[in-house]
């Protein structure tokens, strides 16, 4: 089968190759040490004492743990407040699509419009009600939080969306009878609507953690990893590393220790969705 | 009488809450819609009066930031776009639906082979694609070439293809084609004939897909591409430089950049969320 030899093609040989670069010096600037193997383990070695490649993973997991909450919550809320069996609802649906569906990079530059100092709309608003006009992009937590801001924007449709269409699978005669017997709003959605949305909130929320280290359109765009090195993530770093400063051994040596993170995250993630599935 | 007041009063409980939902769900519209429109306005206003606070709702619009667009290289790199997404999308039909076609038909069960490969290939961070590329391409002379980049996205769709097009093709009876081994024709002839008709809304479907993930890439555009395969979200930052950002061509960028993705999202929206969360390890 043709598509089975394309495929391994184009998904192992990249991993084997990476593998291998990593373990060179490679250096873009010196054109012959990409076959330098005399140092394998150096990036390795290097990685562990590199602050900045710390501080990235810190400034990951921040953006990580605030966006997939916001977008879970958000979602949440609104998949409720949709909640509502009317035609209406398909054209909401419809307009809710809009912000994930827009090249990332779209998304990105709507956001320097409306945080950037000399045109900001936000900034004009919050004058008008006399409230401070802060340098979004400029101020290191700020700047996390516009990022994150962003990203929360661009996403939360996609549990909203996911968390609704699970909401509607549920047969409108269990909320009779719940009534029936005399169960409270808060009651019905923690045995009748939790349990039906679950898995799709595990599936969701796994998804969203393994693409939040796709940011890299909002960081290039926004902030540039700045100031200083306060939006830097993981991702955005290895790509500095190898394609800004020529690294290209050393940004493998990232990409690979990332590879490993992600897919561990992933299967953790994956066994607990496995074992709350079961335990319905 | 009790009984009717009380009705009222949980009517108009009833009425508050709903006005309080409506308030709600237009705050989470305006959230999600409101940036959007701000851009394309943008676009259409003339740097002076995109600059002016409070903002004129009522203006007279203007094309000036697209027409000056156009005649710059941006309509290159919108043609460059629409090169590599078709390409991506051709190679990735042309060699995903025969392979749909043999994992339905032959019955292997490797359904949880290609989720965990969709998965993968989902997991690794751009930057793992990136670097193994960007290498390979330099020593085959593939950067900066829309072939290249097509290659690149055939990664990330063809199993994403493969996915969606084989659900389709589960779905039909083999009888029609048992039908059509009988009157004498052959395993291909059956399948060109009576069995790919009748899944268009599946091959449509997943080839909207891969041209929509395509088109949206900015990443590997980046990295990949210099002068000559540059695609239109990389040449949008073209008008950002140290004199600052030429705002109205890159509202007027951005939007033409966004409209394709917008069309093409509203033929597949029954089918967004189940594309997005393909593979997912669930049943």
């Amino acid at each position: 089968m043709p598509a089975l030899a394309v495929l391994t093609a184009v998904s192992i040989l990249p991993f084997i190759f990476l593998v291998a670069v990593s373990l060179t010096s490679f250096d873009l600037a010196r054109p012959t040490t990409w076959t330098d193997f005399s140092a394998p383990f150096a990036g390795y070695r290097r990685v562990l004492h590199d602050t900045r490649f710390a501080n990235s993973l810190v400034v990951q997991a921040q953006l990580s743990i605030a966006t997939v909450t916001l977008q879970l919550g958000l979602g949440l809320v609104g998949a409720l407040l949709l909640n509502v069996r009317t035609r209406f609802v398909t054209v909401l649906r419809i307009l809710f699509l809009i912000p994930m569906v827009l090249p990332p990079i779209v998304g990105a530059i709507i956001w320097k419009v409306l945080l950037a100092p000399e045109i900001s709309p936000v900034n004009w608003l919050l004058g008008v009600v006399h409230l401070p006009q802060p340098a979004w992009l400029a101020h290191p937590r700020l700047a996390l939080a516009a990022i994150v801001v962003a990203d929360v924007w661009q996403w939360f449709p996609f549990p909203m969306l996911s968390v609704l269409a699970a909401l509607q699978m549920i047969p409108l005669e269990l909320y009779d009878a719940a009534r029936v017997d005399g169960a409270s709003s808060p009651r019905i959605f923690r045995h009748i609507v939790l349990p039906f949305i679950q898995p799709t909130l595990y599936v969701v929320a796994l998804f969203r953690i393994i693409d939040s280290v796709k940011a890299f359109p909002l960081i290039y765009v926004l902030t540039q990893g700045g100031p200083g090195t306060a939006t830097e993530a993981t991702n955005y770093y290895a790509y500095l590393q190898g394609f800004s400063f020529g690294f290209i051994g050393y940004s493998s040596t990232m990409a690979l220790i990332m590879l490993v993170m992600t897919f561990v995250l992933s299967t953790v993630v994956v066994r607990g969705l496995g074992r709350a599935v079961e335990v319905e | 009488m009790r009984l009717s007041s009380a009705v009222r009063g949980s009517r108009r409980k009833a009425g508050l809450a709903s006005i309080g939902r409506l308030l709600l769900t237009g705050g989470f519209l305006s959230f999600a819609l409101g940036p959007v429109v701000w851009l394309v306005q943008m676009s259409l206003k003339t740097e002076a009066e995109a600059f002016r606070m409070p903002p004129q709702l009522l203006f007279a619009p203007s094309v000036r930031n697209y027409v000056e667009l156009m005649r710059g290289p941006f309509l290159g790199a919108i043609l460059n776009s629409f090169k590599a997404s078709t390409l991506t999308t051709v190679l990735c039909l042309a060699l995903g639906i025969p392979a749909a076609y043999a994992l339905a038909r032959a019955q292997l069960r490797r359904e949880r082979a290609i989720r965990v490969w969709i998965l993968s290939s989902r997991m690794a961070p751009p930057i793992a694609f990136a670097l193994p590329f960007y290498l390979a391409f330099r020593a085959l002379g593939l950067i900066d070439t829309v072939l290249g980049l097509s290659v690149v996205y055939l990664t990330f769709n063809l199993s994403l293809v493969i996915w969606l097009t084989q659900v389709f093709f589960e779905g039909l009876p083999r009888s029609l084609e048992e039908a059509a081994y009988v009157d004498g024709a052959s395993t291909w002839q059956a399948f060109v004939r009576v069995t790919l008709p009748l899944a268009v809304p599946g091959v449509l479907t997943a080839g909207i897909f891969s041209f929509l993930i395509a088109w949206n890439d900015f990443f590997f555009a980046l990295i990949l591409t210099r002068a000559r395969a540059q695609t239109a979200p990389v040449a949008i930052m073209g008008y950002e430089s140290f004199l600052g950002w030429e705002w109205g061509k890159i509202a007027a960028g951005s939007t033409l950049v966004m409209a394709p993705s917008l069309l093409f999202a509203l033929f597949v929206r029954k089918y967004l969320i189940s594309g997005l969360t393909s593979g997912a390890l669930k049943d």
